[in-house]
């Protein structure tokens, strides 16, 4: 009896653990569902369906597998858009294999696919990482693919010292970011914080980040900003914020020496200034999200689309996440410049690129360009590119993502024109909302700077530290912290570096 | 015979070795590129990040001894001595163990969250209390950490005990029972003894486990804040997949990791055979 009654107990358990999960065998099995159970968007498919199926090239023969390929739990409009191109990829290449994987690029989890040779023959890792890769022999030479496809005239300088080494290239820009600030507006709203026409008082330097960030805390009880300082990722912002402290030029917080050795240099003034601002963030204005420590990238935008933060310090590329992604309609969101500081008004811009797994022959390179071409995301203009780029807006228009302009990737102004005529078209959001994000780029207001150059990953966890000591000890010296980051940042770069 | 040695070789000793040889070698990922002798030990051990990891580890080890060594034997105790639903208890216990050690990890991080939406903080505010930050408070992280592998682990250790427990005379305990000995008495004087030399392997086996914890601190707190979590094994992580990808320091740190343990062992066995002499 007490046998089965532990039996049954367990059974229960597993029976229960099973309904908690998110069911998404059963979902996949019933097509493409949407959350919600939309259905795709007749637009996607119209457009699509523009597009020519005539056999490009019977004789390129390849399997490819793809990452980033949307889940069976994405939306139906983004699902319709993907099988709708391998399609067409089946129809103009009909010896080409697309195989969809759904591996969305880390770091952590790319190295051992890689190393194991299981890794899809297209990843998409952010603008940091490539330098890593290709010094570590973990990514294939596409120079003669790119070549073919006329697209090395095309790149933008700083693009090709991004992504290449020794005159080689290994991969192509997908598209820029620049970082900004995500915006809460209902809480803007709740908070009496909108002039007459309605619109948020949206902060433009970091003091009143900090004053109206307390307003939306006293007013609503939500924080005034998240910013997440887990890993890397407080470092990673804290580097923006110091830089408009003035830790640039003879501030910088790396630099190399007479004898060039790098050196760490986190005990300068703005740097000190600067960390002093976020302890006034959480000790004196106490705007911040109380699980800082804890909550890394995702969570931010998770914190802010479900309301719980008004603010988050983040790109032009991430607008699907508090939206799309958490729920946030575009209609209460906004993106605007990132803060100025008391010295300078920088905003770090990077980006994320298109990469080829190390195994990539060339038929599989040349494949996966004319994949991409038809997808609408290399430089290159015809009607089909045009409606891949059309359907690709509508997608994302369906899917409650703002359609905003793109950062350019390419040196290529008619591609550049293309992309900005059909953002315009598809737009979906109060550009009012936006526009200050994108005119601060042109007319000088913000000055667009890359990362620093040495082992900046390992720079950004040791200033997280920092930050978190002092965000979560109210005592704790700010000097001292900064000199431990240092003190380990330099022991780093002497062992890796300056032997 | 032959099969088994295959497949320790295959995936036990060659790895094994391959580690160790890796940790005298600069390395570009998991290529040996230059032979460079202990300079991959003498360059951790002057890491700072190193050293608080190797303290963490001790203090995760210390928490562990004093919250988890015991509360299994508790279990066991209170289980054996519970005459009605001891099925039940016995499978309650074990239960936590069933659930994947990531899912678990992440239940608790909403459980400890300091949000007003932290499971601990919800239940707080009924009696006005809080709201608490558990996860950010550097003298409290690691002990909170040790309580939630606990409560998931020790189900499992407490059904060794109670296996051991079962193998007792129960004639001792009428024994001692018609004597006039209570329940403490009983415990201190038949329990107790016979359980001595299993305890003694699951507090060695106990010790080795928690000095490789890695993910529950990797998903709770990622080693934060300010490395207050970092374990040994999560700083070789970070080594080795988290940006550097630094193989031959990684290795490194693993084999000292596995020379503490076998000195851990070793003393272990040696206090063992000189108990076993004197009885």
């Amino acid at each position: 009896m007490k046998k089965w009654f532990a039996f049954l107990a367990l059974l229960c358990v597993a029976l229960f653990l099973t309904a908690c999960g998110d069911g998404g065998g059963t979902q996949g099995s019933q097509g493409p569902t949407a959350p919600g159970g939309e259905l795709p968007s007749e637009e996607v498919l119209y457009e699509i369906a523009d597009i020519a199926v005539d056999v490009v090239n019977p004789y390129l023969t390849a399997t490819i597998t793809l990452g980033n390929w949307p889940p069976d739990t994405a939306p139906a409009a983004e699902l319709a858009l993907f099988d709708g191109f391998r399609d067409i990829m089946r129809r103009q290449f009909p010896n080409v294999t697309v195989v969809p994987a759904f591996f969305s690029y880390t770091l952590t989890s790319y190295l051992p696919m890689a190393l194991g040779g299981t890794a899809p023959n297209l990843f998409q890792p952010p603008f940091t990482d490539p330098q890593l890769l290709i010094n570590q022999g973990l990514v294939a030479d596409v120079t003669d693919a790119l070549a073919e496809f006329g697209l090395l005239e095309k790149f933008s300088p700083a693009y090709v010292d991004l992504l290449g080494h020794d005159g080689r290239l290994f991969g192509l820009p997908r598209d820029g970011y620049v970082l900004g600030m995500h915006i809460n507006v209902d809480l803007f709203r709740e908070a009496g914080l909108v002039d007459e026409e309605g619109l948020p008082l949206i902060p433009t330097t970091l003091q009143e980040v900090a004053e109206k960030g307390r307003i939306i805390r006293e007013e609503t009880g939500a924080a005034g900003l998240v910013f997440p300082a887990s890993e890397t990722f407080g470092g990673w912002l804290f580097t923006n914020i110091a830089w408009n402290f003035g830790a640039t030029g003879e501030h910088a917080m790396q630099y190399q020496d007479a004898n060039g050795n790098w050196r760490a240099n986190f005990t300068s003034p703005p740097m000190v200034e600067a960390l002093y601002f976020m302890r006034a963030l959480r000790w004196d204005y106490d705007i911040l999200n109380a699980d800082a420590t804890t909550t890394d990238w995702a969570g931010s935008h998770n914190i802010l689309g479900t309301g719980r933060a008004a603010m988050n310090f983040a790109a032009n590329d991430a607008v699907a996440e508090p939206t799309a992604g958490r729920g946030l309609p575009v209609d209460s969101f906004a993106l605007v410049p990132f803060p100025a500081g008391p010295v300078n008004a920088y905003a770090l811009t990077g980006g994320t690129a298109f990469m080829f797994a190390p195994q990539t022959t060339h038929d599989q390179a040349i494949a996966i360009l004319h994949f991409l071409e038809i997808i609408g995301v290399l430089p290159v203009i015809t009607d089909d590119t045009v409606a891949a780029m059309r359907a690709g807006a509508i997608s994302a228009r369906d899917r409650g993502v703002p359609v905003l302009p793109p950062i350019p990737a390419w040196a290529d102004e008619d591609f550049i024109a293309q992309q900005r005529a059909i953002a315009n078209e598809f737009s979906n959001v109060d550009m009012r909302l936006f526009n200050d994000f994108f005119d601060s780029l042109v007319d000088g207001r913000v000055a667009l700077r890359g990362e620093e150059p040495m082992f900046t990953q390992q720079m950004y966890r040791d200033l997280t530290a920092a930050i978190q000591r002092i965000i979560t000890r109210e005592n704790a010296d700010v000097f001292t912290a900064l000199q431990q980051a240092e003190d380990r940042f330099q022991e780093f770069l002497d062992d890796m570096v300056n032997r | 015979m032959l099969p088994g040695i295959a497949l320790f070789t295959f995936f036990l000793w060659v790895p094994l070795l391959q580690s160790v040889r890796m940790s005298f070698y600069r390395t570009v990922n998991i290529e040996l590129v230059e032979f460079v002798g202990l300079q991959n030990y003498i360059s951790i051990f002057g890491r700072q990040e190193f050293q608080q990891a190797l303290r963490n580890t001790f203090v995760y080890t210390g928490w562990s001894l004093l919250i988890g060594f015991l509360v299994p034997i508790f279990l066991a105790l209170v289980i054996g001595e519970t005459l009605r639903g001891r099925g039940f208890f016995r499978t309650a216990a074990y239960l936590p163990n069933i659930l994947p050690g990531l899912a678990a990890m992440i239940l608790f991080s909403r459980f400890f969250s300091a949000e007003p939406t932290g499971v601990i903080n919800i239940i707080m505010s009924w009696i006005d209390r809080g709201p608490f930050t558990f996860l950010t408070e550097t003298n409290m992280v690691i002990p909170i950490i040790v309580l939630v592998s606990t409560w998931r682990g020790a189900g499992a250790t407490a059904l060794i005990y109670m296996a051991g427990l079962a193998g007792i005379n129960p004639e001792l305990y009428e024994a001692a029972t018609i004597d006039g000995a209570g329940i403490f008495r009983r415990i201190r004087h038949i329990t107790i003894p016979a359980i001595f030399n299993l305890g003694s392997t699951l507090l060695i086996l106990q010790i080795i486990a928690v000095f490789q914890i890695m993910y529950e601190p990797m998903v709770l707190t990622a080693g934060g804040p300010d490395n207050a979590s970092l374990s040994l094994m999560l700083y070789m992580w970070n080594l080795a997949f988290s940006g550097v990808m630094d193989m031959g320091r990684a290795s490194a740190v693993a084999v000292i990791t596995a020379l503490i343990l076998l000195c851990f062992t070793a003393l272990y066995s040696f206090v063992n055979k000189r108990r076993t002499e004197w009885e």
